[in-house]
């Protein structure tokens, strides 16, 4: 078996999963992990499978066209590549990252790249708009993982500086606190 | 995985709704600093103080940072000073408060609290000793407080210690005349006093304690009445067993972020860690009430008929959370209602809502006492003791802790204003029954007898 990487977009409907995950089972595949989301009415899953080593990529491509057609879906598949399904081996912490403030073009753009260039990585990222009018209920959150050796409290000043630039106010705080006081 | 109203609720709690973590205490056994010497004595103090204390605040301000949530105050308390220093005179009991003050400024921490003494059923040398040095001790210190305990349910209530507290209380005011009276802020007299209290001015290290142990005083008045604001604003009206179960999960969650902080804080320092403290404690700013609880649960203010019965409701919703939430609460864990340091009840004060006698009603229900209260200057030492005899009386029946931290402001009178400043904000003074009498049944001295355990009725 090797592993490879399926990920479909596309305008949301009922059975998207079903025929992606119908193709895999009558090819004799195995979902090893999968995942979906929805933005407004766009649809996006990403799974992992491990496929028999006679089917190829092609192949299995053509089957899924087939399985999925006529849904306006885009399908790629790749082989999952072993090293980047064993990350560096590094010792991080989860923190949460919220910024608080009104929309506007370039909030994602600043606040990764600040993110990006202390090499701390995003393990999730959402938008939340409670807003109405009030642009302080703009909120953007990212879950990221801090490796322990670098500065945080550099890192958390680097942040807070750029998004005050750009009219934001920015939380860092570790991840604990939201699990202490939501989970018993 | 958290989801966005969790992750949502949570940051509201932290960001609109003033919740901190309001104490750090470092409990300090000085057990063993004792010596007949007092400048062996000053400097054991100095040397285990400092060891111990040098990275609190740096610690407290580093896992603050980590978590997005200020840790407010930084304190330390001590062994009862009564105890450990027992062999020395008023005048040298002066000298260690100062001590005590230049240490407390050394390791910058807000406040040291043990300058106390338990005489709930006999007052022993060092007692006394403590008990005279109390007025100048807390007039030329700015960074320690005082407590004595005069009543347990098991003594009963020690009526010559009361006396000397009202004399104490009163000189104390004299002495810091130009600031309002402002000693007595730090000086509380207790019935049942806890051992681990990390709030001031009571905090102070029981002797059942260890050498040295963390505990954690998390406050969050604007957390809980932000959550019952917004579940009277759902569709469904909720009634009052609905609301307390809010205010018992809010509690709940409040109390868990202390326990983590103070945990993480203890860990860091190589200390245990004691208690969490989930006391509605307010500051002088609006949406960190108490008083205005009151308001949110349908009450005109805090004081008017009513209240005794919605601060029932609060205090016990909020131990029931606390208990829930943490297998190590203790301290008073429970409501406070310091009368200057909360805007709202403050305010219920000036407008004649709330008289002492009403405050003195509301403290056989939640967790302390007659605390911060503003009377005439002129209030003589016998009426003083009156008050304090009646607060230690509620607290003795009770079972529960009870304390007076009242001011007798200096050449002030009803209707005019106290300032004390910070935290401790300011109030209208108010009125006293037999301001500047005499009371002859105080006079009695001896103890009052400690109170049946059946026939409750």
């Amino acid at each position: 078996m090797k592993k490879v990487i399926i990920t479909v977009t596309g305008p949301d409907k009922p059975g998207i999963i079903a025929g992606v995950s119908n193709v895999l089972y009558n090819q004799h595949c195995n979902i090893e992990n999968i995942s979906q989301t929805t933005l407004q009415s766009e649809f996006a899953g990403i799974c992992l499978a491990a496929i028999p080593e006679s089917l190829s990529i092609q192949e299995l491509q053509a089957h899924m066209e087939q399985g999925l057609s006529g849904q306006n879906l885009q399908i790629t598949i790749k082989t999952m590549d072993e090293e980047t399904s064993n990350p560096a081996n590094t010792i991080t912490e989860p923190f949460i990252v919220s910024t608080f403030g009104p929309d506007r073009k370039g909030i994602v753009a600043v606040i990764s790249q600040v993110i990006a260039d202390a090499g701390v990585n995003i393990s999730n990222l959402k938008a939340v708009f409670q807003g109405g009018d009030n642009p302080d209920r703009n909120i953007m959150i990212f879950e990221i993982d801090v490796p322990v050796s670098i500065d945080l409290q550099r890192f958390s000043a680097e942040l807070s500086e750029k998004a005050s630039a750009i009219g934001l106010d920015l939380n860092i705080q570790h991840k604990n606190i939201f699990d202490a006081v939501n989970r018993i | 995985m958290l989801n966005d109203r969790e992750f949502i609720s949570t940051l509201d709690m932290l960001k609109y709704e003033h919740l901190d973590v309001r104490a750090v205490t470092l409990g300090i056994n000085l057990a063993d600093c004792s010596s007949h010497d007092l400048s062996v004595f000053k400097s054991n103090i100095r040397n285990k103080m400092t060891g111990l204390a040098k990275n609190l605040v740096t610690v407290c301000n580093r896992v603050g940072d980590k978590y997005g949530i200020d840790v407010v105050n930084k304190r330390i308390s001590i062994s009862p000073i009564a105890v450990v220093a027992a062999a020395f005179s008023s005048k040298q009991m002066v000298e260690i408060a100062r001590t005590l003050d230049d240490i407390a400024e050394e390791v910058n921490v807000d406040f040291i609290g043990g300058f106390s003494a338990l005489v709930e059923k006999g007052i022993a040398n060092g007692d006394r000793a403590l008990i005279e040095a109390i007025p100048e001790a807390l007039a030329t210190t700015r960074r320690l407080c005082s407590s004595v305990n005069v009543a347990s349910t098991r003594a009963g209530i020690n009526m010559d210690a009361v006396l000397l507290m009202a004399e104490a209380i009163k000189k104390a005011a004299e002495l810091t005349k130009d600031s309002d009276g402002l000693a007595c802020a730090k000086l509380c007299v207790f019935c049942n006093i806890p051992e681990d209290v990390p709030f001031m001015a009571g905090a102070y290290l029981g002797t059942g304690e260890a050498d040295a142990v963390i505990n954690v005083g998390v406050s969050g008045p604007g957390v809980v009445k932000n959550a019952i604001d917004r579940a009277l604003a759902g569709e469904t009206r909720p009634d009052l067993g609905r609301i307390a179960e809010i205010i018992k999960q809010t509690a709940c969650k409040v109390t868990r972020v202390g326990e983590l902080i103070g945990r993480e804080v203890a860990e860091n320092l190589g200390i245990p860690f004691g208690v969490v403290d989930l006391s509605l404690a307010p500051t002088p700013t609006v949406g960190d009430s108490v008083g205005e609880i009151f308001q949110s649960l349908g009450l005109l203010s805090i004081g008017v008929p009513g209240s005794t019965a919605a601060l029932a409701m609060l205090n016990d919703a909020v131990k029931k959370g606390g208990a829930f939430a943490s297998s190590y609460v203790g301290g008073l864990s429970g409501a406070f209602i310091p009368v200057s340091e909360d805007l709202n009840i403050e305010e219920a004060a000036r407008n004649g809502y709330l008289n002492i006698e009403k405050l003195e009603a509301l403290t056989s229900v939640c967790s302390v006492g007659l605390d911060m209260v503003a009377i005439p200057g002129n209030t003589s030492v016998d009426t003083l003791a009156g008050i304090i005899a009646d607060e230690m009386a509620v607290g003795m029946i009770n079972s529960k802790t009870t304390a007076t931290r009242i001011i007798p402001v200096p050449g002030k009178n009803v209707g005019d204003n106290a300032h004390f400043g910070g935290l401790l904000g300011h109030a209208a003074i108010i009125g006293v029954k037999n301001a500047d009498g005499v009371n002859r049944f105080i006079r009695h001295g001896g103890r009052i007898p400690a109170p049946i355990h059946s026939l409750k009725n």
